[in-house]
């Protein structure tokens, strides 16, 4: 709005107005019928019932028109329906819930830090702020390897890890949906930091005894936002094979990437990456967009690359001892902001009502022309989505995405309870997220869910998916045993 | 009411004929065209030869006599030749303590050069590039290599990017089946796909026999190729894909274990090749070849193939009756000879593969594309051929695919002038003399892949 006007911005009649507006805009279909509906009805009763019937009876029908307009009307039909992208359904999916003899409660981090970093206090007095002010929880989960002191990441641990994460999610998920082995025709495993040979797909095709015609992908080094590159891929993978199911693991295995030196900027992840892994299951098939509990919409990649400060934000490098760790910049924040505001121009059109799209394209019209120093109108989100997964992969991208798109605590809660409950598990957190607003009995029918993940290089994907069908609690899934006790408040800082 | 009706039917009819054509069309776009492809050539002062590799053995405290013996075996008799190409770290010495940087290095080295080559010579800006698809086995780095190629070639921020990993030595064909699938949903897009393997940081220095081929064998290497589904690139396109089958044994135990990355008793890391290699991958080509030859095959011989069965007498399959040029995968003498037998094919057939383990080793995915440049170099592409490609890969995967050449093919590539050379009067190793003592041994023949 103006900025001669702020006093009437807070006002209560300009809100009214606004509502007004928006209702008139995205209804406007509806209020041109009327009239015509109206019209139309006074006219029949001016008529009368005999009119009508010679009316009727006056309109003579030769057998070939009939005939004619019926086929054509019929292939018509058939050739739109057949040019229509195939509808993708997310059927169900499962997240990995770690046994409580992983888990790394404050104190525990704490006693290993300083006893691995004994000769760097100050690395262990930098491990400990970060911590305290990280909005991770007590009952987070590392892998056993990692348990150990000094940590022992062998292959074969980091290869122990893969397999209970991905075979209890993969498990969980075949009971949920009664899913066979056999019947899966596309699989893609993404974990970005261990790529052993045989890939992890492999892995998971030798242990459910998959066909052998099956269609695998293994990504591997795309980061947090690997998880929606991989439902990018299903989907484009789904287009062109009809009748088919894909099952798609997101997961990122801690073991093999502890960070062992006390470079301090490459502890950080350290302290804020955990495990977890989750398990979907998207298909094409008509006869699932019954039980599906999601249908895709659209899905939007955006890759700042190009950019040189953007790409070296998060880097693979080794500290003065040799140590292979990542480095997160300063400005990952400010770059972060920049790749969503890139996403969001693309996907800001394909969701927001018309009544938003209007109100800035006006603006933009009246920067344009009129006056420059208008403020850029920041179209709200929350009429296009009720629901939103923020990747939790942080407290500070969270508090940043809040301001920038204007949410409210409960449009985040999501994010913050994973990141206490789960911390940092990477690509899969956003299915944590998801499964939080499910067992909190928030999800009803209709419902648009908008998934955002960030990723090194630097990337940001978003996808859109709309509720099928209500879900109702209680939900089977990694938050059935703790739903009662969140939300909880976690503050700004914890005391160790 | 007459000319109303016949107006509004005339419409719907035009609207109905305009929708077919749009599908028709999007049916003719969805071919995969090959327009070019550039393998890497490394520079000459990274060449290895069988007097360097012993020195290397020689200098690894971790093996005796017993080893030592095996591994000159090994490299003798493996049809690899004197001006293979090793990774940086290994040719300064340094085989044993390769750092990120070695690694990342070694990456970009095949990435700016084939890379810059391509977008020169199609005349494509990599900003026009949709799909970026980027292939390499055993490394994996933070930001991914499609980032690092996105960053030095500041492509758009809507490029799908994926990369691939674990897949073997046939990942460059599981990325071809990738863009394939994704050419088929956009029209007019333009796909890159790069294929290499890290060498540098997997070398094993620790003294298990089944474990120490893979330094024997696999040598650096990389490729490039642009592909599209834009019909006016028809003309311009070299080959084009007609089908690909993807073969996956992993569900049985033997075949999944039998290629494996792990440590040793040591703790030392390295690529386990089993005993029962050979046999999987037989397996698997078999396989492979029931999915791919009712594709290719014409229907004579096919027929012919049923009746012969049919009437009990043995029958093999003439691969030869739909295919003019084969592209095996160079994993080792004793695969390609294997797959010479089992499909009857002549040594002129096995020619580009036997040349190019001798020349450029096992470059693992993007071995095949040496093979190719091969064939084209020696102008054996004539318009209207069929090419096979087949790769193997550890999970156990047999993937092939079938490539129709769109015209006469006469480019040089990255055999150029030496190709005249080829093929030489023997590729018996020369250092056989010094070595020979080892052939008088019982031999384990080199392994496949």
């Amino acid at each position: 709005m103006p900025e001669n006007l702020p006093s009437f911005s807070n006002s209560v009649k300009l809100k009214y107005v606004k509502l007004g507006y928006q209702y008139l805009v995205n209804h406007i279909l509806t209020f041109l019928l009327i009239p015509i509906i109206f019209a139309v009805a006074v006219e029949i009763l001016r008529l009368g019932p005999e009119e009508m019937l010679n009316i009727w009876n006056s309109l003579h029908f030769d057998l070939v028109q009939v005939l004619c307009s019926s086929f054509l009307v019929i292939f018509i039909a058939t050739v739109y329906f057949m040019s229509k992208p195939r509808a993708i359904y997310l059927v169900d999916y499962a997240c990995y819930k770690a046994p409580v003899t992983c888990r790394v409660p404050f104190s525990t981090f704490m006693e290993h830090s300083r006893l691995i970093l004994k000769d760097n206090p100050k690395s262990v007095d930098f491990q400990m702020r970060i911590l305290e002010r990280s909005g991770l929880g007590e009952e987070t989960c590392l892998p056993p390897a990692i348990h150990y002191i000094p940590p022992t990441p062998t292959m074969e641990a980091a290869r122990g890890e893969a397999e209970v994460v991905i075979f209890s999610c993969i498990d969980s998920l075949m009971q949920k949906t009664g899913i066979k082995p056999k019947d899966i025709d596309i699989l893609i495993v993404n974990c970005s930091l261990f790529s052993p040979t045989p890939s992890l797909s492999a892995m998971v095709v030798n242990k459910y005894k998959l066909r052998s015609n099956i269609k695998s992908y293994n990504l591997s080094g795309m980061g947090c936002s690997a998880g929606l590159i991989s439902i990018d891929l299903a989907r484009d993978l789904l287009q062109v094979h009809p009748n088919s199911n894909a099952l798609v693991i997101s997961t990122e295995i801690i073991t093999p990437n502890y960070y062992k030196g006390s470079e301090r900027a490459m502890l950080l992840p350290n302290c804020l990456f955990r495990m977890g892994g989750a398990a979907i299951l998207l298909s094409n098939k008509s006869r699932d967009s019954r039980r599906a509990k999601y249908k895709l919409v659209h899905v939007v990649r955006t890759h700042k690359g190009a950019d040189d400060k953007a790409f070296k934000c998060v880097y693979e490098q080794e500290d003065p001892e040799g140590k292979v760790g990542i480095n997160l910049s300063k400005d990952l924040m400010v770059i972060a902001g920049e790749a969503l505001k890139s996403n969001i121009t693309t996907i800001g059109p394909l969701v927001l009502p018309a009544s938003e799209q209007l109100l800035f394209l006006f603006t933009l019209i009246g920067r344009k022309i009129f006056n420059p120093k208008w403020k850029p109108y920041i179209p709200d989100f929350k009429q296009a989505f009720e629901h939103f997964c923020i990747h939790a992969g942080g407290r500070a991208v969270i508090d940043e995405l809040q301001k920038n798109l204007q949410l409210s605590a409960e449009h985040v809660e999501a994010s913050r309870m994973t990141l206490h409950r789960f911390g940092n598990t990477s690509s899969s957190s956003l299915w944590y997220e998801l499964g939080y607003i499910e067992a909190k009995g928030r999800m009803k029918k209709g419902d648009r869910v908008w998934q955002i993940a960030f990723g090194s290089g630097f990337k940001c994907n978003s996808a859109v998916w709309k509720c099928n069908r209500t879900i109702k609690t209680p939900v089977d899934g990694p938050w059935l045993d703790c739903i009662e006790r969140y939300p909880v408040h976690i503050p700004e800082i914890v005391k160790l | 009411m007459e000319p109303v009706m016949v107006v509004m039917c005339a419409i719907c009819l035009l609207f109905f004929l305009y929708q077919l054509y749009k599908l028709s069309e999007e049916r003719r776009n969805q071919c995969c065209y090959l327009v070019h492809y550039e393998c890497h050539k490394p520079s000459d002062d990274r060449k290895l030869n069988t007097k360097f590799c012993g020195d290397i053995i020689a200098r690894n405290k971790n093996l005796g006599r017993q080893e030592y013996k095996f591994l000159l075996r090994a490299i003798v008799s493996s049809g690899i030749g004197e001006e293979t190409y090793g990774p940086r770290n290994i040719i300064e010495c340094r085989e044993n303590s390769p750092t990120l940087e070695d690694g990342i290095l070694e990456m970009d080295e095949v990435l700016i050069d084939t890379l810059d080559k391509l977008f020169r010579k199609t005349g494509v800006s990599p900003q026009d590039i949709d799909v970026l698809v980027v292939n390499v086995s055993s490394f994996a780095s933070v930001p991914s290599l499609t980032s690092r190629i996105i960053n030095r070639y500041k492509m758009r921020d809507d490029v799908k990017s994926f990369n691939l990993s674990g897949m073997g030595c046939s990942g460059s064909l599981i990325s071809l089946s990738l863009v394939q699938n994704i050419l088929k949903s956009y029209k007019n897009a333009f796909a890159v796909v790069v294929a290499s393997e890290s060498i540098g940081p997997n070398w094993y220095s620790g003294n298990d026999k089944s474990m120490m081929l893979t330094n024997c064998l696999f040598r650096s290497g990389g490729c490039s190729f642009l592909l599209t589904n834009k019909r006016a690139f028809r003309t311009r396109a070299k080959l084009r894909l007609k089908c690909l089958v993807r073969t996956h044994l992993g569900a049985s135990d033997e075949a999944h274990t039998c290629c494996m990355q792990k440590e040793d008793d040591q703790g030392r890391f390295g690529f386990y090749l089993g005993k029962n290699l050979p046999k999987t991958a037989t397996l698997a080509f078999i396989k492979n070849i029931t999915g791919i030859a009712p594709k290719v095959l014409p229907l004579k011989e096919l027929i012919r193939y049923i009746v012969m069965k049919y009437l009990g007498k043995t029958a093999t399959l003439n691969l030869k009756a739909g295919i003019d040029h084969f592209c095996l995968h160079p994993g080792g003498q004793a695969v390609i000879e294997e797959i010479r037998k089992n499909l009857g094919l002549s040594e002129k057939d096995v020619e580009p593969s036997r040349m190019t383990l001798h020349r450029f080793g096992n470059t693992s995915s993007s071995s095949l594309w040496y093979v190719l440049g091969y064939m084209e170099a020696k102008k054996r592409l004539k318009k209207g051929d069929n090419v096979w490609m087949i790769s193997f890969g550890s999970g156990f995967k047999c993937n092939s695919c079938v490539w129709e050449v769109l015209r006469d093919l006469e480019d040089g590539n990255v055999w150029g002038d030496m190709i005249d050379q080829y093929p030489p009067k023997t590729t018996a190793n020369p250092y056989m003399e010094q070595y020979g003592w080892v052939n008088q041994e019982t031999f384990e023949p080199s392994a496949a892949v």
